[in-house]
């Protein structure tokens, strides 16, 4: 018995570089290294690659997919086989992709296609959860790269594809070897990926808060409580999504210096939208909303780099925005002292007593107005008998000068 | 030798004929080393908080953002104006004790007191310098009021006393601009205290008071003190007196000439005790 067993085993192990039954024919030829056709394409085939791919693995052999050589005998084959049909078994990926800009171009017969193998591979495919596969989360930006950064060209360029890795995404990705950090497909979606402009893109207007909120929920709930969230699930085209505010490829934490939305950038970010008189009509909002935020010392300090001043997320919030006609809202003028307290610890009722965006001190300040009128005419009429005064005395000097030649 | 050191002279040869009690190459002390330490503290202070303030009033300006450029400037900025708002407190202080406590001091103060003759001084010099009623005299226009009303044709400069108009506004509007300073200053540097006191659109009016003060202060010195002092074709490129302290018996003599005749005369009451002795 155990010689048998220890034969049984013997044979099982010797047969793993062999081929399995139904290969041998194929790889009699394939498995030579220089094997070439005319034009110099090589036609040699790894076998023990194929052997551990997730094909390889579930015993699939070489004719399952290349159908066309099923009951074959007569090699040397035809040059040219019929394209492998992976959609015989992924029937549902098959379907998806068919929708995807990919197929389009593919339906097109543009110099450019895309098949199932650009992304996959070939006789080497593995199961996308394997660490060597090609579209395993840590691998998919190089594979999408190895054409997006190269032959394929899209109206923002390269550049525009490449900033992906700066971003914090990648970071996750690469740094800390997060598998959950986003990659290309988890916001463009894999084999059903659409154009940008597609309605159904996932990184449309349309879907794109849906798109993030998959990872990002408590912020996609913010979201859609904030005044922005409320009309965007209206269906306003106007309403600011993520990508909006916090750039696409690019996204980076808020804490990071080059991020859109770092503290002493943010006010340029809100005010694209707050300080256009278009939408500030349409909307019914109050405009000059960077120009009097930077009229104030949280403004002016933020604009020499101080990061320590007030943004206009520190006293509004961020995904979560209410008017201040909200209770709930953090510049609700019950709020007020709390909010401002975050900063100036003890703040009371007198924080609310006066206008923080100020556009002009004659309709928001009387005193303060006039104090400024009263300065400016001051400060003219002073400097205006200075001039005169000296002007004079120079006069008399330049005359005495004449005089004395 | 001008116009008006010829009539000064005219006036002092009666007193100095005899006996030439203050010499042309006398040096008298104007400002003594406390006063010079306390301008200096003035000057240094002054700066800092000109070049740590302004900036934020012109924010607009791009030369100004570059200076703040590198990380925690702005904070940095924020400390130094502290630091010397607080020199500069002290140093107001130092010079109330000084004129309260010491002779030179209030005699000093004494002198410093506006008076209804700075304004007429004012008046004078101007008119004196701009030479227009002269003009028309010797034009002929008006010839008839300008014979029986000469003041009008204004030919001869003020007598100034140890401070001239000039001085005595400067070292006014400091001590106002000071005060104003300080307080809207302190007010906004503990904007907690001074929001449980006072509503917002008080402390705004604090914000905008430190603003234009600071912007009156800075050109009342770069224009007025820096030209009337050190800028002007006499004492080009700086009049020394702020390092050394020291004016001779002629500068004296042409500058403050009410100042020269006190101390004469002084002296002679001295001089003739002594002989009466």
């Amino acid at each position: 018995m155990k010689k048998i067993l220890t034969l049984v085993v013997f044979f099982m192990l010797a047969c793993i570089p062999i081929f399995s039954e139904a290969d041998e024919d194929c790889m009699i030829c394939h498995e030579d290294p220089d094997l070439k056709t005319e034009e110099g394409k090589l036609l040699f085939i790894e076998y023990a690659k194929f052997l551990s791919s997730v094909h390889g693995e579930s015993g699939i052999s070489c004719v399952d997919c290349h159908s066309d050589l099923q009951g074959f005998e007569d090699f040397p084959h035809a040059e040219k086989l019929e394209t492998v049909s992976c959609g015989e078994c992924h029937d549902k990926a098959a379907e998806e992709f068919k929708t995807s800009i990919h197929s389009e171009a593919t339906i097109k017969k543009d110099s450019l296609t895309v098949s199932c193998k650009d992304c996959h591979g070939k006789h080497d495919i593995r199961n996308k959860d394997d660490f060597d596969s090609r579209v395993f989360p840590l691998n998919l930006p190089q594979t999408c790269e190895l054409c997006h950064l190269g032959k394929v060209k899209r109206e923002r360029g390269v550049e525009f594809i490449k900033q992906y890795e700066k971003s914090i995404h990648f970071e996750g990705l690469e740094k800390a070897g997060l598998t959950t950090s986003s990659n290309c497909s988890n916001c463009h979606g894999a084999h059903d990926i659409k154009a940008v402009h597609h309605p159904l893109s996932r990184v449309s207007r349309k879907n794109i808060i849906g798109t993030c909120g998959t990872c990002h929920v408590g912020i996609e709930r913010n979201y859609l409580e904030g005044v922005h969230g409320k009309d965007y699930a209206k269906g306003s085209q106007d309403m600011p999504v993520c990508t909006d505010c916090h750039s696409e490829h690019d996204i980076t934490s808020p804490q990071d210096l080059t991020s859109s939305v770092y503290t002493t950038k943010i006010a340029g970010v809100c005010s694209r939208c707050h300080d256009d008189e278009t939408l500030s009509r349409q909307y019914g909002f109050l405009t000059s909303r960077l120009k009097t935020y930077s009229g104030s010392f949280h403004g002016t300090a933020s604009k020499f780099g101080e990061a320590r001043v007030a943004n206009c997320a520190s006293c509004h919030g961020f995904h979560g925005i209410r008017p201040s006609s909200d209770p709930k809202s953090s510049i609700h003028p019950d709020n007020l002292p709390e909010t401002c307290g975050t900063c100036h610890p003890g703040a009371g009722k007198n924080f609310a007593k006066g206008k923080v965006h100020v556009i002009s001190e004659k309709t928001s300040n009387k005193w303060a107005y006039l104090v400024k009128i009263i300065y400016i005419i001051l400060i003219s009429v002073i400097v205006s008998a200075f001039l005169i005064f000296i002007a004079a005395d120079i006069f008399h000097r330049v005359i005495l000068r004449r005089k004395k030649e | 030798m001008s116009s008006e050191e010829k009539s000064l002279n005219n006036n002092m040869s009666v007193l100095s004929k005899e006996k030439p009690i203050i010499r042309d190459d006398e040096i008298i002390m104007r400002m003594n080393l406390a006063e010079r330490i306390q301008h200096f503290v003035l000057i240094i202070t002054f700066l800092v908080l000109i070049v740590t303030g302004l900036p934020l009033i012109f924010s607009e300006i791009k030369f100004l953002k570059w200076i703040f450029s590198p990380q925690k400037s702005f904070y940095i900025r924020g400390i130094l104006h502290r630091i010397a708002a607080v020199a500069l407190i002290l140093n107001m202080i130092w010079h109330t004790l000084y004129t309260v406590f010491t002779s030179r001091g209030r005699n000093n103060f004494k002198e410093m007191i506006p008076k209804f003759k700075d304004i007429k001084d004012a008046f004078k010099i101007f008119w004196h310098h701009a030479g227009f009623t002269r003009f028309l005299y010797r034009r002929g226009i008006f010839k008839k009021f300008f014979e029986t009303h000469p003041y009008w044709l204004f030919k001869e400069p003020p007598k100034y006393g140890r401070y001239n108009f000039i001085e005595k506004f400067e070292y006014w509007a400091v001590g106002w601009g000071s005060v104003v300073m300080i307080i809207s200053g302190f007010f906004m540097w503990k904007v907690e205290l001074s929001l449980s006191i006072f509503p917002l659109w008080v402390h705004d009016i604090f914000i905008i008071v430190h603003g234009y003060e600071a912007i009156l202060a800075f050109l009342a010195i770069i224009i007025w003190h820096m030209y009337n002092v050190h800028l002007n074709p006499e004492s080009f490129p700086m009049s020394k007196i702020w390092l050394n302290g020291k004016i001779t018996g002629k500068e004296l003599r042409i500058l403050h000439p009410l100042e020269y005749e006190k101390i004469l005369e002084n002296r002679m009451k001295a001089d003739q005790s002594n002989q009466r002795e």
